[in-house]
């Protein structure tokens, strides 16, 4: 099943118990928003949802500082 | 000198290293003569506001320069800093506030405000719109304010911990606690003015705090990276050069695993140290190789005694896990109940005793009498000083250095045999099939307890050849008789350790 941004979204308020307003260019990490352990949930839900291997290396801001980033870095890897 | 104040170990830099950067955050940098001004700034507010010698000011600010100058800012009139993990929810910080009774409340922005008392002073770092009454940082007038000489054996700041059961507890740090907390492990990490060390983790953590007081202690420079994944910790230690990380087990875990991943030559870098918990044994081996130029100190402490143990690094390839022996300063005994000290070979509860002792909980003494008392057992070595005691099961080996067993309040008892929960995780870790995993004890007739393990599987992992791991590499009655799958990662607490309590009881409301 391909990522939604909705989808990301609803199990970052649902799942992870975030408490503020999430929109897709969000920045989540280097706001603050989540920590590490937000971030090892992320990488299992996406290794679950999209089916794809997160390589520890390609952890970065870049690709995970968003839902967008994250949405688009799921699909490449799909 | 003014006293052996917390707020001293600051502005005893000045005036020689006025010029020296104290503190560096991603987009800026300011030296010990620039965090002076800023913390006079934070001071002649909370002056304004009444805040006078004694009153609790709230921090909560993340991770960088501006934190530090709203704790030194409270210190420097004498008032008690509460550093509120900027991760805590607002429920938790409006519980903190009022447990502790807090004069004021410094922000980093206005999101949590809304959950405060109303007639609470604050002061926001950030905000387009503030709560009425609340002043902008940038708005503080440059007024230098007397200094406080508060006493060495006053309190400083009290740290919040969220403990397993119940809301969350004060612990009371003097001065002197902290001071000489700083002293002790500057001392056997070695450490210099030349030093500059990447914090990550929270200041109101007493392992990320003491961070912040060696370098000041000793005059070097913190370079700070609120942004706790492996990736931007890694780029900022390699940019600013640091020579040194602090980290807990799950920061290691994803660090070591980056690293082996994507080599990142760090020449600078001259010690790591852990603490907050065992590594896991897969990821332990790992550290040598991928900080190839580091010292590694594995390091133990608890709240209650702000830093207790750290095992010397030279013996690290040797004693992988171990913890070591006490830290400078530290008195650190391992005693069996009733009996007497532990010797060579056994086991027992470790207990604190010297002036790294806290001063307990706030305003709970039932508690502080129940964790902080004289120790009988060791009645002929330190007579009826009062000593910590960790609840934490520890090993003596035949050089004195103390290996963690588990929690006494944890340990298993099946078929005859007492076992520590730590010690089915490590087997169940060293699979290399699960990124958590929790074991505990489940009452049972035939075996008195039956081991029960709560397991995040690894991508391709599957029970069975989790079950399949544990009957070929444990004895027969450490097996678990019960794998519960876990979906995604563990809950953990503030300061990253799992959070067993809470696993245990989502696994046992599903049986």
């Amino acid at each position: 099943m391909p990522l939604t941004s909705a989808a990301l979204i609803h199990y970052l308020h649902d799942d992870l118990n975030i408490d503020q307003e999430i929109a897709p260019e969000t920045e989540l990490f280097s706001s603050g928003m989540l920590d590490s352990v937000a971030m090892t949930n992320i990488i299992m839900y996406l290794e679950e949802t999209a089916g794809i291997v997160v390589r520890p290396a390609d952890v970065t801001l870049e690709n995970f500082d968003t839902v967008k980033a994250i949405v688009d870095y799921a699909h490449a890897g799909a | 000198m003014k006293g052996e104040t917390l707020y001293r170990l600051l502005a005893d830099n000045l005036p020689r290293r006025a010029e020296k950067i104290a503190l560096i955050d991603a987009g800026r940098q300011v030296s010990y003569a620039g965090l002076m001004t800023e913390v006079d700034r934070v001071a002649s507010w909370l002056v304004g506001q009444g805040v006078a010698a004694g009153d609790r000011v709230i921090v909560h600010v993340r991770k960088g320069i501006d934190e530090v100058a709203a704790m030194f800012g409270a210190l420097k009139i004498g008032a008690v800093v509460v550093n509120v993990n900027v991760q805590w929810t607002p429920t938790q910080l409006a519980y903190v506030a009022g447990d502790c009774r807090a004069s004021a409340a410094i922000l980093g922005t206005t999101g949590a405000a809304g959950a405060l008392p109303a007639h609470l002073p604050l002061l926001i770092r950030e905000g387009k719109t503030l709560p009425s009454g609340a002043a902008l940082w940038d708005d503080l007038a440059e007024t230098e304010v007397a200094e406080f000489a508060s006493e060495p054996d006053s309190l400083a700041m009290i740290i919040y911990t969220s403990g397993s059961t119940g809301m969350p507890k004060g612990v009371m740090l003097s001065h002197r606690n902290i001071r000489i907390g700083a002293l002790a492990v500057a001392e056997y990490l070695d450490l210099s003015e030349d030093d500059r060390l990447l914090s990550v983790l929270p200041y109101s953590f007493d392992a990320g705090l003491n961070q912040l007081t060696t370098m000041l202690l000793m005059g070097g420079t913190v370079v700070h990276q609120p942004v706790a994944m492996p990736s931007e910790v890694i780029r900022m230690a390699a940019l600013h050069a640091v020579t040194g990380i602090a980290g807990v087990p799950p920061l290691w875990n994803q660090i070591a695993r980056y690293l082996r991943d994507a080599p990142t030559p760090l020449p600078a870098l001259r010690r790591i140290t852990n603490t907050g918990g065992k590594i896991p044994p897969d990821i332990l081996p790992l550290l040598p190789q991928v900080f190839p130029g580091a010292r590694i100190f594995l390091m133990y402490g608890l709240t209650e005694a702000f830093r207790s143990t750290y095992l010397p690094p030279e013996r690290f390839a040797a004693k992988m896990g171990a913890i070591g022996q006490a830290i400078p300063h530290a008195q650190v005994f391992v005693v069996k109940p009733g009996i007497g000290p532990a010797g060579p070979g056994e086991q027992g509860e470790l207990v604190h005793a010297g002036p790294l002792v806290s001063m307990g909980y706030w305003e709970r003494p039932e508690l502080t009498a129940e964790k902080i008392r004289p120790c009988p057992e060791l009645a002929s070595l330190i007579g009826d000083t009062p000593v910590v005691w960790s609840g934490d099961l520890v090993r003596v080996d035949a050089d004195g250095d103390l290996w963690f067993v588990g929690r006494m309040d944890d340990m298993i008892k099946t078929l005859g045999f007492r076992l520590s929960p730590t010690e089915v995780e490590d087997l169940v870790s060293k699979s290399g099939l699960v990124t958590d995993v929790v074991a505990w004890g489940v009452d049972d007739a035939e075996l008195g307890q039956a081991v029960h393990i709560a397991a995040s599987l690894g991508p391709d992992a599957t029970e069975g050849a989790v079950m399949a791991h544990c009957r070929k590499t444990m004895a027969h009655y450490m097996v678990p008789r019960r794998i519960h799958p876990w979906p995604g990662a563990m809950p953990r607490t503030a300061s990253g350790k799992l959070d067993r309590p809470a696993i245990i009881t989502a696994c046992k409301a599903l049986l």
